[in-house]
């Protein structure tokens, strides 16, 4: 049945920086409008997130400054160490092992081939002593292409794509605009055709002309390659444009997710009201 | 003919918890069946609860109570109302299409393309998918030099027979169209109706809303009337 088509499966993944008790979740979230326990000071950052991850499809995270949008994401990417939670990718062990358990090695498997981050700040996903076709020569070294030849048609290849003037990829992306910084990242994390792009802010600081050329290689890239991705974005703009549904965080909780046009339509939860009233 | 959809009691309200849990009651028991290639009319006054009864079916609107079975294509029977979002993703994907009042798209897309992706997101290839674009805008008229413009920048005419051509390129097999003829002229406004009659005869089901009699009554084969929320009588054309 379709029920059980997921390419990734989250369950009840949490995040706590500090002391770590036991029902420190169930004194934070939006009911007591902190996700500051008030026990012992820790900070849930995210607390029990669950959900499924279609193939091809697009999930929007929305959510206000410090609701766990990012760090949701960077867990995916092994950036962070979870609290706990379990979380099963479909190509991975056939699915029946909890990535969070895999081996270092495993680990770096996953990030180098099946997914790609994109990080709000090009600082985050760049190296910037490297020039940019370099960046994307390293991550497609992870991926195990070691032909220089290869690797550099590719990098040419995704440079023209995202529209980075080729004749400068031997400079270094410290010294490209913002939004050309910004595709260049993307080239990097798209470089190893992975099957799940997640996105963390990547429109935000960019004025709205770049805005506008990066959501619209991201859609494209979305169309021609069919990757899944999960897109974090305060701007319901961007997610109304990006994405099929859409899950709305607020102090680490999960206040309602649903299709994307139902959660901008007939928003049921009194945040999501709040938010969708807002939008200019 | 077969039944494609039967609501059963359904029920909508607005809670607007920021507006100190204001309420306001939009459909209430609200009951009706649909055939295969029926062609079913939304009347009422505005506010009655047309397009919230339209955008429930869709499942844009949550509804609070009621079953909206749906019978697909496997002939499986799906409460849209209750159906995992998934399951109601891949139906808008192959089989239910919503044409809303006004054209919403994403920007910076030409026309052509903004109806030709309707086909290639169905597996089309995006050549065909062009081809057939271009045919559909012949028949309904659209001007030749609009074809590779942005919508945004179109009148309400053009931006209507884009929407109109984007809904009914796929061929769906339930059609929901909110005023499909408001901003046309009486010729336009007969094109637009004969292809959705066409559609109508290779048995696309269609719900349809219009305060337009000319429309009403050239296409429906039944009306129903809303009233507050309430359906008052069913009416046959």
């Amino acid at each position: 049945m379709m029920e059980d088509n997921w390419l990734l499966r989250v369950r009840n993944l949490t995040k706590i920086f500090g002391e770590i008790t036991p029902d420190v979740c169930e004194r934070t979230g939006p009911k007591f409008s902190s996700n500051i326990c008030p026990k012992t000071g820790a900070v849930v950052a995210c607390s029990n997130i669950s959900f499924d991850l279609y193939p091809g499809e697009v999930l929007g995270v929305v959510g206000e400054s410090g609701s766990g949008k990012s760090t949701l994401v960077q867990m995916l990417y092994f950036d962070q160490p979870t609290t706990s939670g379990e979380a099963w990718f479909r190509s991975v062990e056939d699915g029946e092992t909890n990535i969070f358990d895999l081996s270092n090695q495993r680990k770096r498997y996953m990030r180098n081939h099946l997914m790609g981050m994109v990080y709000q700040n090009p600082r985050d996903g760049l190296n910037f002593r490297f020039s940019s076709g370099g960046n994307i020569a390293e991550k497609l070294l992870m991926a195990g292409v070691f032909h220089v030849g290869n690797i550099r048609v590719r990098a040419t290849n995704l440079l023209n794509h995202t529209e980075v003037p080729v004749k400068r990829m031997d400079e270094s992306p410290a010294r490209f605009s913002g939004g050309m910084q910004q595709r260049v990242q993307i080239s990097k994390a798209i470089a190893n055709n992975p099957p799940l792009l997640l996105l963390d802010e990547v429109t935000s600081g960019l004025d709205v002309s770049v805005q506008a050329k990066v959501l619209d290689l991201i859609r494209s890239l979305q169309e021609e390659m069919g990757i899944s991705m999960i897109v974090v974005s305060h701007d319901l703009g961007v997610i109304r444009m990006l994405t099929d549904r859409t899950m709305v965080l607020k102090h680490g909780q999960i206040v309602e997710q649903g299709l994307t046009d139902q959660i901008l339509q007939d928003p049921q939860h009194g945040y999501t009201q709040l938010l969708v009233s807002s939008l200019l | 003919m077969g039944k494609l959809l039967e609501v059963v009691d359904l029920e909508k309200r607005f809670e607007m918890h920021i507006l100190n849990e204001k309420q306001i009651e939009a459909l209430r028991q609200v009951s009706f069946e649909v055939d295969e290639g029926e062609i079913v009319g939304l009347t009422g006054k505005t506010g009655s609860g047309k397009s919230t009864l339209m955008k429930c079916l869709y499942r844009t609107y949550r509804a609070n109570s009621g079953r909206i079975l749906y019978h697909a294509e496997d002939a499986r029977a799906i409460d849209l109302a209750s159906a995992s979002e998934h399951e109601v993703l891949r139906l808008r994907k192959t089989e239910i299409t919503y044409c809303s009042q006004f054209l919403q798209v994403i920007p910076r897309v030409p026309a052509i393309d903004v109806v030709a992706s309707a086909l290639v997101a169905r597996g089309a290839r995006l050549d065909e998918a062009r081809l057939l674009t271009r045919e559909c805008f012949e028949r309904l008229s659209l001007p030749k030099e609009l074809w590779d413009a942005y919508p945004a920048t179109f009148s309400g005419g053009e931006q209507q027979r884009v929407n109109i051509a984007r809904a009914i390129i796929s061929r769906p097999r339930f059609l929901l169209v909110d005023e499909p003829t408001a901003s046309l002229d009486l010729k336009t406004k007969d094109g637009v109706i004969d292809m959705l009659i066409d559609l109508k005869n290779s048995s696309t089901s269609i719900v349809l809303i219009t305060h337009d009699e000319h429309t009403l009554t050239r296409m429906a084969d039944r009306s129903l009337h809303l009233e507050n929320g309430r359906l008052k009588e069913v009416v046959y054309a």
